[in-house]
C-alpha cells in the first residue's frame, strides 16, 4: 500500500528536515514535511522524531529495513560536514585537479597546499584536524620526490586522519611504506596523464571514508544498520541532483545551482567547460561538466563577517553607501555572526541581507567562472581561456532557506552580469538566463532520490522550482565569435 | 625501467603543427614517454608539465619567427621551479629572415638552451644525443 513511497531526511547542521514523498507516475509529491532541532550529541534522535511526524502509522525506533512502510534515505552535514585538506603539486593542474575532486565529493577543503609541505603548512593541518587529506601529484611515471616528501612530513607530523593517496602510481609502495602506520586508502591517479583529469575513483575513495569514518561515532551507524541505506554527505545529494538535472531534462544542458547558506555558499553548474570552436585557446586543465565549489568565507550568518570582509569593495560599488551607512552595515553584520539565528527585523535589515546575499553570489561566481584574456600575436587578437565558461548557462537556481525567504518576499536577488570590481580579465559569466528559486527548500531532500530513480528526481525538481526573475545582459561578451 | 618522459610543445602564439605531430611520432617510437602540450604553449605550460611528469627534457619548437622573444627566460623560470637539471632543447625557424644558423645557435645556447636545431636537422641524430645527454646528466 505505501510501497510507492519514501522519505527522506537530511540531518543539517541545525535542523534536521524530512520528506515523505509519494511516487505518482512520472515524478514525486510531498506528501508531508517534518523538521526538528538537530540532535548533535545523538543524531539518530532528531532523525526519529522526523520520520515519526511523517509515518506516525508505524513504530520507527524499533524497525527493521524488511518491515519499515517504506523506504528511507538521508543525507548528513552535520558538525560542519565533511572536512578536507588537500595537498597536490602544481597549482593550477594537480591541486586544482584534487580540489575539484573534493569538492565534487561533497567536502568542505579547510587547507590546500601546493609543492613542498613546510612546517607551518603541517601545523595548520594540524589545527584544522580535517577529517580527510588528499595527498596528490605527479602523473603516472612522473614526479615521485614531492609526494614522498609530503608523506614523510605527515609521517611525522601529529595529523590522524584518513590519508587519501591519489598520486603517481610509480610511488605507491614508498608511500605507502611511509604511511605504514596512518589509514592510508590507496587509490588511482588523478591525473595519470599530464591534463588528463581521473576523478571518479577519488570521489568514491573520498565516499567511502565518509561512510567508514564519519558515519561511525555520530551515530549514523545505527540508522545504516536498520535501514540498509547508506547516508550521502548532503553537498554530493545537491550534487547528485544536479547531474540528473542536466542529464535527464532537455533544455538543462547548461545551468547553475547557488546553495547559500549561513557558513557557506555552494556553486554547482553543470555545463561544458569549453567550447573548442569558440575560437579561444584552452589554458590549463579543461574543467568537468559537472563542477561544484564551496566558498567557506561566503555565508549569510556564520561567515557573515568574513563575506563583509570579502566583500567590502563589491557592498561599497552596489549600494552607494556613504562611509556611516557601510558603518551601520558592518554593525548589523557584526551581530549576526553572534546571533546566527537571526531574521531581517525591518526594510533596512532585509535590504542588508540582499546586500550580503549578493555579495555572497558575486564572490562565489567569480571564483567559479573562468575568464579569457585577450593577447596579440603574429596573427592579431587570440582569446585565451582559463577555467570554466558559463556564458551558455540560461538558467540559475537559488536554494538554502535565504534565497527561498528571498524569493518568497518578493526582495530581488543581484546576479552579476560582469565583473562589479576591475579584474584584469574578464569572467566568463551567464549572459542571459532565468532565475528560479527553490521556495519550499526540498532540492536537498530530493537529492537523496537521484541515484535510485534519476528521471523522477529530475523531473520533480525541474516542475518545483518557480520563476523568479530574467537577466539579461546588455552587452554581451561575444568575443568568443573571433576565430583565430 | 619505465620510460623516460619528455615534454613537448610550440611555444608562444604559434600554430604550427604539423612538425609537432611528427616530434611526437619520432619520439615516442624512440622509447620516450612524450607529453605533448601541441600549439600555442606558454612557459608556464611547459614548466607545470615538466614538474608534474618529472621530465629530464623540454623540447621547444618555434616555426613563425618570434622564437628569440618567446624563448628567452625558460631556463630562468627553470630554474626558479627548482628544475636545474633539466635538458633544454629548441628547435624549427628559429628566427626570421636568413641568419646564418652558428649565429643563431649561439644566440639561443647563451638563453640557456642546451641544443639547437634547424628545421633540416635529422631526428635520428637528436634521438641518439638526448639520450647520451640524459645519461650524462645522470651520471
Ligand atoms: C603550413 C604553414 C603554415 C600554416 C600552418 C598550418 C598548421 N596547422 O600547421 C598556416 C597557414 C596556418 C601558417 C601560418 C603562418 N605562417 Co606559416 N608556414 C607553413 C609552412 C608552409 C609549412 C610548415 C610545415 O608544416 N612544415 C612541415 C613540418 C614537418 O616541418 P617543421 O614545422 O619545420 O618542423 C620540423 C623541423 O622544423 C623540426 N623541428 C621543429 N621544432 C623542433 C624542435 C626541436 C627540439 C627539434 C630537434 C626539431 C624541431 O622538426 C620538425 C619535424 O621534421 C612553412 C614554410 C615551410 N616550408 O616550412 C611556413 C612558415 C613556417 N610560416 C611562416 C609564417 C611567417 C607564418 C605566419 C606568421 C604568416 C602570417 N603572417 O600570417 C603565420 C603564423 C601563424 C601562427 N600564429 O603561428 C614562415 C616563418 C618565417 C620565419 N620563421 O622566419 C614560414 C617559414 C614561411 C616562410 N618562409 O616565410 N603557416
Amino acid at each position: 500500500m505505501t510501497s510507492n513511497r519514501v522519505i527522506c531526511v537530511d540531518i543539517g547542521s541545525t535542523y534536521t528536515k524530512g520528506a515523505i514523498f509519494r511516487l505518482a507516475e512520472d515524478r514525486f509529491v510531498v506528501e508531508a514535511r517534518a523538521v526538528t532541532p538537530t540532535t548533535v550529541d545523538y543524531l539518530p534522535d532528531g532523525f526519529f522524531t522526523v520520520v515519526q511526524q511523517l509515518s506516525p502509522g508505524a513504530d520507527w525506533h524499533n524497525l527493521t529495513a524488511a518491515d519499515a512502510p517504506c523506504p528511507v534515505y538521508f543525507s548528513s552535514s552535520a558538525k560542519g560536514g565533511l572536512k578536507v585538506a588537500v595537498v597536490g603539486l602544481v597549482p593550477e593542474m594537480s591541486l586544482q585537479i584534487a580540489r575539484l575532486a573534493a569538492f565534487s565529493a561533497g567536502a568542505r577543503i579547510c587547507a590546500s597546499y601546493p609543492y613542498r609541505l613546510t612546517r607551518s603548512c603541517i601545523s595548520r593541518i594540524e589545527k584544522a584536524q580535517p577529517d580527510i587529506l588528499l595527498l596528490c601529484g605527479g602523473t603516472d611515471g612522473g614526479n615521485e620526490r614531492y609526494v614522498t616528501e609530503n608523506a614523510q612530513a605527515l609521517a611525522a607530523s601529529g595529523f590522524n586522519g584518513t590519508i587519501v593517496y591519489a598520486g603517481n602510481n610509480a610511488a605507491v609502495d614508498r608511500v605507502s611504506d611511509l604511511l605504514a602506520d596512518r589509514e592510508l586508502v590507496i587509490c588511482e591517479n588523478l591525473m595519470p596523464d599530464f591534463g588528463r583529469l581521473n576523478i571518479e575513483p577519488v570521489r568514491e575513495a573520498i565516499r567511502r571514508v565518509f561512510l567508514d569514518r564519519i558515519v561511525s561515532g555520530k551515530g549514523l551507524d545505527r540508522l545504516v544498520a536498520a535501514f540498509a541505506t547508506q547516508p550521502v554527505p548532503t553537498p554530493l545529494a545537491v550534487l547528485n541532483l544536479v547531474r540528473v538535472v542536466g542529464e535527464n531534462i532537455e533544455g538543462w544542458q547548461n545551468f547553475a545551482l547557488i546553495d547559500m547558506g549561513g557558513a557557506t555558499t555552494d556553486f554547482y553548474s553543470f555545463a561544458d567547460a569549453y567550447n573548442p570552436d569558440s575560437g579561444t585557446i584552452m589554458k590549463g586543465i579543461v574543467e568537468p561538466k559537472l563542477k561544484r565549489t564551496v566558498e567557506g568565507d561566503l555565508g549569510m550568518r556564520v561567515s557573515a563577517e568574513s563575506t563583509f570582509e570579502t566583500g567590502e569593495a563589491y557592498l561599497a560599488a552596489v549600494s552607494d553607501f556613504s562611509t556611516e551607512q557601510l558603518a551601520a552595515l558592518k554593525n548589523y553584520v557584526m551581530g549576526l555572526t553572534t546571533n546566527t539565528g537571526h531574521l531581517p527585523a525591518n526594510a533596512i535589515e532585509k535590504y542588508y541581507d540582499s546586500l550580503l546575499a549578493g555579495a555572497c553570489i558575486y564572490h562565489s561566481l567569480m571564483r567559479h567562472a573562468g575568464s579569457i584574456e585577450e593577447v596579440f600575436t603574429a596573427k592579431g587578437r587570440v582569446w585565451a581561456q582559463s577555467g570554466k565558461d558559463l556564458r551558455r548557462v540560461s538558467r540559475i537556481v537559488g536554494t538554502g532557506g535565504y534565497l527561498a525567504a528571498m524569493a518568497r518576499e518578493g526582495s530581488a536577488v543581484a546576479i552579476p552580469d560582469r565583473a562589479v570590481l576591475p579584474t584584469e580579465k574578464t569572467p566568463l559569466l551567464p549572459e542571459k538566463f532565468v532565475y528560479l528559486t527553490d521556495n519550499d527548500y526540498i532540492l536537498p531532500l530530493l537529492g537523496n532520490l537521484a541515484e535510485k530513480f534519476p528521471r523522477q528526481c529530475a523531473l520533480t525538481a525541474v516542475s518545483s522550482l518557480t520563476v523568479t526573475q530574467h537577466y539579461e545582459v546588455k552587452e554581451p561578451c561575444q568575443r568568443e565569435f573571433i576565430k583565430a | 625501467m619505465s620510460a623516460t618522459n619528455i615534454v613537448l610543445g610550440v611555444i608562444g602564439f604559434d600554430c604550427h603543427s604539423v612538425g609537432n605531430k611528427i616530434l611526437e611520432a619520432w619520439f615516442t617510437e624512440s622509447g620516450f614517454k612524450v607529453t605533448n602540450l601541441g600549439v600555442m604553449v606558454s612557459q608556464e605550460e611547459f614548466i607545470a608539465a615538466a614538474i608534474e611528469t618529472d621530465a629530464k627534457a623540454i623540447l621547444v619548437s618555434s616555426l613563425y619567427g618570434h622564437g628569440e622573444i618567446d624563448c628567452a627566460g625558460l631556463r630562468e623560470k627553470c630554474i626558479e621551479k627548482g628544475l636545474e637539471d633539466l635538458l633544454l632543447y629548441v628547435g624549427g625557424n628559429l628566427v626570421v629572415g636568413k641568419t646564418p644558423f652558428p649565429q643563431v645557435e649561439e644566440k639561443f645556447l647563451k638563453m640557456g638552451y642546451d641544443r639547437v636545431f634547424g628545421p633540416d636537422c635529422s631526428l635520428e641524430k637528436v634521438s641518439e644525443m638526448l639520450k647520451a645527454d640524459i645519461a650524462a646528466k645522470a651520471r
